[in-house]
């Protein structure tokens, strides 16, 4: 036997071995999943491919009322703006954007399992796309552009399911989509050329799912390239006001459809307005004048979302806390739904705002347990002998920590308590005085009036409102009113708190005339309080003080104070009143819809409307399904007549 | 063929490369032009867009600071448009298309001019912003 003839017997036994061995149960995907790695040109022949539709063109969308006067009043001119220069595509256009498409794939070192596939565009930030069967984050966390996408291959085709993404548009030059839609996308691969199937689902704006399919074919010769931002703040909408925010009245801009519509006489006008109708072939008989639109049904498809659920989870009232890191020494606790800030470290603990006062039990034991594992981690030993650090004699730290039981948590030195609001200040009696803040006398020395307890920081307004007297009585106790009020336009704590300066600015006439802001200047975190929500307009007091012109004041001052990390998003991370984590990318967009509204209740009232008139003319029509509501304590209506109110003083 | 498919995708990117989110057409009303006599006192010569800034009077007669979008750095580079060009106080007479937004200082550059040396753009073939 020849060594060639022998080696090739070992091949083959080998081989027999391995077929024989039994495959595993796997998750239901093909044995060898179709490679869709690689560089991709764009490869389609469909009309608004690379470019745009006209302006007014919403054919074959399935616009609502809200999504067609959301987008009528959307001006491009909103890119010129400093928090959006930098935006990337929004996502539902990323397919269709110029440049190319590139997926990576990122394998399991020790399986060779693709983990994460990696898509980019010229003009995007990296999205990947998770195929390790891990979960959605919960709706209490940040939005992205890019989303978080998980994957799981169907047969052949690669199904992505992506939620999480911020607000912007399904298609450049006017269509848009809010920051609830969600993406699922089918990519199949047939020899060199890769299908995209994606469905935008955005209950907001649309009264079915928008499907577009865009084809790409294999490149071999060229790279995706990527576009870098270097817009930064830069006037490019000109003027000298940084706030300005470029938006429509309603039907200021009907112009823009009527040009388009003259140059193509050919579309009727009833189609180019889009809606689900226009988008199934029984519209013909409309079109044909045999069947009125209001009378026409077709099959239409509703969305797969929970609209209200999925607003409601970002502020969940759940009775319980839940606890999500956010950057440097800063946590955002979600209590039944309101959100306190707690900055946690070697310091102790620093909180602002204690939640409702039915949660301080709950509240108090897991900033306990926070503050434990913050400050007293358990760590395995790392240092032996007479010399190791902190150690006496030959007793190391990690016998000092194993045989005497870990230090206590260090405790709350500071409250800060961004408005009156019951939920603000709802635990400040019970937290505050299980706190621990050193004054004169004599460190630790109670002081009358005051004890050892907590500092509590507020604009004056705070401590005059809530030592008001209400009957014989004031309104809240001692123990649970500020202890360190301001008057001025900020107020620095006087010393770093757990290594970083904390910084609280008033916002004059916000949501009362007591509002605060609080910036972590070295975590890079700003807690808004009530000036910013996710799940809610903003709760304006006008008899407290408040204003509208002051929560936009204030919302631009957030604006002011935050920058971007990369491309208009991350970086100084700001923790709303309610709702979900965000950046100034969120803050902008919720800015910029308190102005738009304000704009045209300014507009209603100086054409003589009433109140009434103007509730009626619903000013708030495109934002309603995303932030308004019918029931509960703080109604549309409520909103639209404090916004009015405040506008006639 | 495949100089000619090379051609065509990096023609695609350069293109794509001075087209940034927002477009002319939708930004500005581009069958309108007003005409800018003031001062320059920004140029930024930059990619996607290159911009000037300058301070003219709007239709009231109160002093603006107007901010004229113009091309990238390719472009202008191909017309002759260095970032040396134009100078902070230079006068300049421009014509552009205003922006969509009433009230708003943004325009699209369709022709500079400056008087004091007679250097020009917009007149000539490919100096229109694409």
């Amino acid at each position: 036997m020849t060594r060639s003839s022998s080696s090739a017997l070992l091949l083959l036994a080998a081989a027999a071995v391995l077929a024989s061995v039994p495959v595993f149960t796997q998750p239901a995907r093909p044995a060898t999943p179709p490679d869709i790695a690689g560089e991709w040109r764009l490869e389609n022949n469909e009309e608004d491919t690379t470019a745009q539709p006209s302006l007014g063109d919403y054919l074959g969308i399935p616009f609502n009322a809200a999504g067609r006067l959301r987008s009528d009043t959307t001006a491009e001119s909103i890119w010129g703006t400093p928090e959006y220069q930098c935006r990337p595509h929004s996502a539902p256009h990323q397919w269709r954007g110029l440049g190319g498409a590139r997926i990576l794939k990122e394998q399991d070192p020790l399986t060779r399992e693709v983990k994460v596939y990696h898509i980019q565009f010229m003009r995007s930030l990296d999205r990947p796309v998770f195929m390790d069967g891990r979960p959605h984050p919960p709706a209490y966390a940040p939005h992205s552009w890019t989303g978080f996408s998980t994957g799981e291959w169907i047969g052949n085709t690669l199904k992505i399911t992506a939620t999480h993404f911020k607000d912007g548009y399904l298609k450049r030059g006017g269509p848009q989509v809010s920051d609830m839609y969600t993406m699922t996308e089918f990519i199949s691969r047939h020899g060199e050329l890769l299908t995209i199937v994606s469905v935008t689902d955005d209950p907001v704006y649309q009264d079915e799912p928008y499907v577009q399919s865009t084809t790409y074919q294999i490149e071999t010769t060229a790279t995706t390239a990527m576009e870098t931002c270097n817009g930064s703040a830069f006037a490019e909408n000109g003027g000298t006001n940084r706030h300005h925010v470029p938006h429509f009245l309603p039907g200021q801009n009907a112009d823009a459809r009527a040009e388009w519509l003259k140059d193509n006489s050919w579309i009727p006008e009833i189609a180019a307005l889009g809606g689900v109708k226009t988008t199934y072939p029984e519209f013909r008989a409309t079109l044909n004048g045999s069947v009125p639109e209001g009378k026409l049904t077709v099959p239409a498809s509703k969305s797969a979302l929970d609209l209200e659920k999925r607003i409601a989870a970002q502020a969940p009232r759940d009775g319980e806390v839940h606890v999500l890191p956010v950057q440097g020494s800063v946590y955002m606790l979600v209590v039944d739904g309101n959100n306190v800030t707690a900055q946690v470290g070697r310091d102790g603990v620093l909180m602002v705002n204690t939640g409702a006062a039915h949660m301080t039990e709950k509240l108090q034991a897991a900033v306990n347990q926070l503050a434990t594992s913050v400050q007293a981690q358990a760590a395995t030993n790392t240092c032996s002998g007479a010399n190791c650090p902190g150690s006496w004699g030959w007793t190391s730290p990690y016998m000092n920590a194993v045989i005497s039981s870990p230090a206590p948590a260090r405790p709350l030195r500071y409250i800060i308590n961004t408005s009156v609001a019951a939920e603000n200040v709802g635990g400040n009696e019970k937290l505050a005085t299980s706190g621990f803040f050193p004054r004169v006398q004599g460190f630790g020395t109670a002081v009358a009036s005051v004890g050892r307890g907590a500092s509590i920081v507020a604009h004056e307004n705070v401590l005059n409102r809530m030592s008001a007297t209400v009957g014989k009585q004031a309104a809240f106790p001692p123990v649970a009113q500020p202890t360190d009020t301001y008057f001025d336009e900020f107020h620095k704590l006087p010393e770093f708190v757990n290594g970083e300066a904390v910084i609280v600015y008033h916002a004059p006439a916000a949501t009362t005339d007591g509002d605060s802001i609080v910036f972590f200047r070295h975590s890079e975190v700003i807690s808004a309080g009530n000036l910013y929500s996710t799940v809610s307009y903003p709760v304006i007091e006008v008899d407290k003080g408040g204003s509208i012109h002051g929560v936009l004041n204030g919302l631009n001052r957030i604006l002011d104070l935050a920058v971007a990390e990369y491309r208009a998003q991350g970086g100084t991370w700001v923790i709303p009143g309610r709702g979900r984590l965000s950046d100034t990318a969120d803050v902008a967009s919720y800015r910029n819809m308190i102005h738009i509204i304000r704009d045209r209740v300014q507009d209603m009232i100086k054409k003589g409307m009433t109140l009434e008139q103007v509730k009626a003319a619903r000013p708030t029509m495109d934002f309603d399904r995303r932030y308004g509501s019918t029931t509960g304590a703080w109604t549309t209506d409520m909103f639209v007549e404090a916004v009015y109110r405040s506008l006639r003083k | 063929m495949r100089t000619v498919m090379l051609l065509l995708f990096g023609f695609t990117v350069a293109a794509s490369a001075a087209w940034a989110h927002h477009s002319y057409g939708a930004t500005y009303n581009t069958k309108q032009e007003i005409k800018l006599e003031g001062k320059l006192v920004q140029f930024v010569y930059r990619n996607p867009h290159s911009f000037v800034h300058v301070e003219a009077p709007d239709t009231g007669g109160a002093m603006q600071r107007w901010a004229v979008e113009w091309a990238g750095t390719s472009q202008l580079a191909n017309t002759g448009v260095t970032r040396e060009s134009l100078k902070v106080g230079d006068q300049v007479v421009i014509t552009a298309r205003p922006s969509r937004v009433s009230g708003e200082y943004r325009v699209l550059m369709v022709r500079l001019i400056r008087p004091s040396d007679g250097f020009t753009w917009g007149s000539r073939g490919g100096e229109v912003v694409d």
